[in-house]
């Protein structure tokens, strides 16, 4: 039955690959300096840009239905220790936040563990790990601004009292229950009251320092955060654009990170916030080419 | 997709995994004639699940006034309206349209996403009746309006629509009790089962960006008590219990007597295909036709048991059993004036007459030479 369900989404996604531009190929043109959070830094135009083009994701569940970005603009620079891609698209929404129904901006880079085991293009399959790289928009914005509390979405919100707050808030001293920051809270009892965060989530980190998460991934609802994270990230927008930088070692010493030979391969995925692209309800590109100079 | 059998609407159906029934289901009667809206239940739920940080807005468990109420906002109308019109054949009690798994559009589930705010009104229509209130006609007998109170919890369905529609596999049913819980390490927040629940009942955590549910009270199941909202209902309206598989009902579990034998209680929603777990008494002076919206083609033969069940000594046992004990019942007997239920090891829990006692005491008492007033 597996085996039956593996080889028709190979199939499947065969007959989808057809469709799709293949055989791109991003050369890592050798530089200096990787400029990690710069994007309009003139090292970025030593090198020429490739158009990726993307796809609307519909092969699992969740799909989505309609595609909202056509192609990213990939720039790959290194300087023979940390390679870095600066990732280009065009998005008319800044959509930095999450709630219920609120969805943000991301970009993710996949490069195949092992490249000789040809894994599937979207998220790889069993013996054929895939190592990503995934840029969350929202997470850049905890960094920037500080995290996105329940006081900073809603300012005129109130709440009595946050029975397990470590500081009561009880308006001595000016602050009153909704001015405890889950920060606070999530140091002693209150942490019960937390669930994801108690649980260890990766989502649920509240002073985070990258806009990054390294995962690896076998096929389809595999996604597993890396437990060493050594890449970065960074991302702006302007002008209807957003410009995202991904930086890694070339010669990392983390066994979870994909090997970067002279030449692999990689993909990308991008997702819009506004038309609550999340999970799969993404755009997604096929294998391409990737030549490093070295 | 498989094919499953749903018992509740008495056809096979599409789910994405196959039947795997568990060894017990949690299951829960609540008697909607009963409810008197004091959100005890609401508020003993809140303070011991859902009081931290992001979690503001969210109730596991609500109780909404019918027929304008509903949390999130307009939570059932909206999938109803997703979904159009969905007949049954009222005569075999079949349903002939089609559930949530079946017109999904491509997707495993159709669902319907709340904006975030439709949860800052938790009470909206409360108390408010279906109409305008002629005047003079509170004094004359039967009224022309209506209302009623709808408490509502995760129903632990069989079929769970949240568990179909995450693509991470971070929703499971447990084997051992059939409470269907979130993962909150495997989470990641897509959010794809608050869109899928047709009855709303995940919700999305802004703080910890992930999802969460009601969990049962499963610390308390797994030690044969009943969850927090059964324990604390005033009205005494609710019981859990474990619901036998379709087919093997034993008449000595009240649950199974009351849902499987009498069909009674009825499941709300069954036409989006869950099955759902959480059994309702139908309010006995709604509109028929607004109820078998709600709770299926069995209202007019449930309402008609229940206003027999007097005459109905089993029937009337397991009612009785209600808020009577903090333990979960698995069996009950009726012993001539009494209703004894035990739990699984065959222990009495309880034992309830069907008649109270009377007790008259003098107005005056000489003892303590004082008089007694008739306050409560
Ligand atoms: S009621 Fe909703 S959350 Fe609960 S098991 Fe059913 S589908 Fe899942
Ligand atoms: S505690 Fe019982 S009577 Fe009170 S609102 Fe809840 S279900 Fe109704």
């Amino acid at each position: 039955m597996k085996t039956k369900n593996c080889l028709l989404i190979i199939a499947i996604i065969g007959a989808f690959a057809s469709n799709a531009q293949t055989g791109l190929t991003i050369k890592s043109g050798k530089v200096d300096s990787i400029p990690k959070k710069n994007s309009k830094s003139s090292i970025w135009t030593k090198v020429a840009p490739v158009s990726v083009t993307v796809l609307p994701q519909n092969i699992t569940s969740p799909k989505l239905q309609k595609s909202t970005i056509p192609s990213v603009k990939v720039t790959s620079i290194n300087d023979g220790i940390t390679i870095g891609f600066l990732l280009e698209w065009t998005d008319s929404t800044k959509d930095i936040f999450v709630d219920a129904d609120k969805f943000c901006d991301q970009v993710a880079i996949q490069l195949p563990m092992d490249a000789a085991q040809n894994p599937i293009f979207m998220m790889g399959n069993k013996n054929g790990r895939v190592h990503i790289i995934h840029w969350k928009s929202v997470w850049q914005n905890d960094i920037e601004n500080g995290f996105r509390d329940v006081k900073e979405a809603y300012p005129n919100y109130w709440t009595d009292v946050y029975p397990m707050a470590e500081r009561q808030g009880d308006g001595s001293m000016g602050k009153y229950a909704r001015d405890v920051s889950v920060k606070d809270y999530s140091k002693g009892q209150g942490k019960n009251f937390i669930p994801g965060f108690y649980a260890g989530n990766p989502m649920s980190i509240f002073d985070r320092k990258d806009p990054s998460e390294e995962c690896i991934a076998e096929g389809f609802g595999t996604l597993t955060t890396q437990e060493t994270q050594n890449a970065t990230a960074w991302g702006t927008w302007e002008n209807n654009k957003w410009s995202v930088i991904i930086t890694r070692a070339i010669n990392s010493s983390d066994p979870q990170d994909a090997a970067l030979p002279e030449k692999t391969k990689i993909a990308f995925a991008v997702w819009n916030g506004a038309d609550e692209n999340v999970s799969g309800r993404k755009h997604y590109s096929m294998w391409n080419d990737l030549v490093i100079e070295k | 997709m498989a094919q499953v059998k749903n018992w509740q609407l008495n056809r096979e159906m599409q789910y994405p995994y196959d039947d795997n029934r568990p060894k017990k289901q949690i299951a829960y009667i609540f008697d909607t004639n009963k409810c008197i809206a004091c959100q005890t239940c609401t508020v003993a739920c809140k303070t011991t699940w859902t009081s931290g940080k992001g979690q503001e807005t969210m109730f596991f468990n609500n109780v909404e006034t019918k027929p304008y109420g509903g949390y999130p906002l307009k939570w059932d109308v909206n999938t109803l309206k997703t979904m159009g019109d969905q007949p049954w054949d009222k005569t075999t009690k079949t349903f002939k349209g089609k559930t949530i798994f079946e017109e999904s559009g491509g997707d495993n589930v159709k669902g319907w996403r709340p904006e975030e705010r439709d949860y800052a009104f938790p009470n909206m229509g409360e108390d408010e009746c279906s109409g305008i209130v002629n005047k003079g006609s509170f004094f004359s007998g039967i009224h022309d309006v209506w209302m009623f109170y709808l408490a509502r919890i995760c129903n632990h369905c069989s079929y769970p629509a949240c568990l179909a529609a995450c693509p991470r596999k971070a929703i499971y049913k447990r084997q051992e009790d059939g409470i269907v819980l979130i993962d909150e390490s495997r989470c990641r927040g897509y959010r794809e089962c608050v869109k899928a629940c047709p009855y709303k009942k995940t919700f999305f955590n802004m703080v910890t960006r992930v999802s969460e549910k009601c969990i049962g009270c499963y610390p308390l199941v797994e030690q044969g008590e009943q969850p927090r909202c059964v324990q604390t209902c005033i009205g005494k309206i609710r019981m859990q219990g474990f619901i036998s598989k379709p087919g093997e009902a034993r008449a000595d579990n009240p649950i199974d007597q009351l849902v499987h034998i009498k069909k009674i209680a009825l499941p709300l929603y069954p036409q989006h295909g869950t099955e759902p777990n959480v059994y309702y008494v139908p309010p006995i002076h709604v509109p028929v036709d607004f109820l078998n919206q709600l709770f299926g083609p069995g209202v007019e033969n449930a309402i008609a048991a229940y206003k027999k069940v007097k005459e109905d000594k089993q029937a009337l046992g397991a009612f009785l059993l209600f808020g009577n004990s903090p333990k979960t019942i698995h069996s009950y007997k009726v012993e001539g004036d009494f209703t004894v239920g035990y739990n699984e090891q065959g222990e009495v829990l309880t034992r309830v007459p069907f008649t109270e006692p009377v007790f008259v005491r003098p107005y005056s008492d000489e003892k303590y030479g004082t008089f007694r007033h008739n306050t409560p």
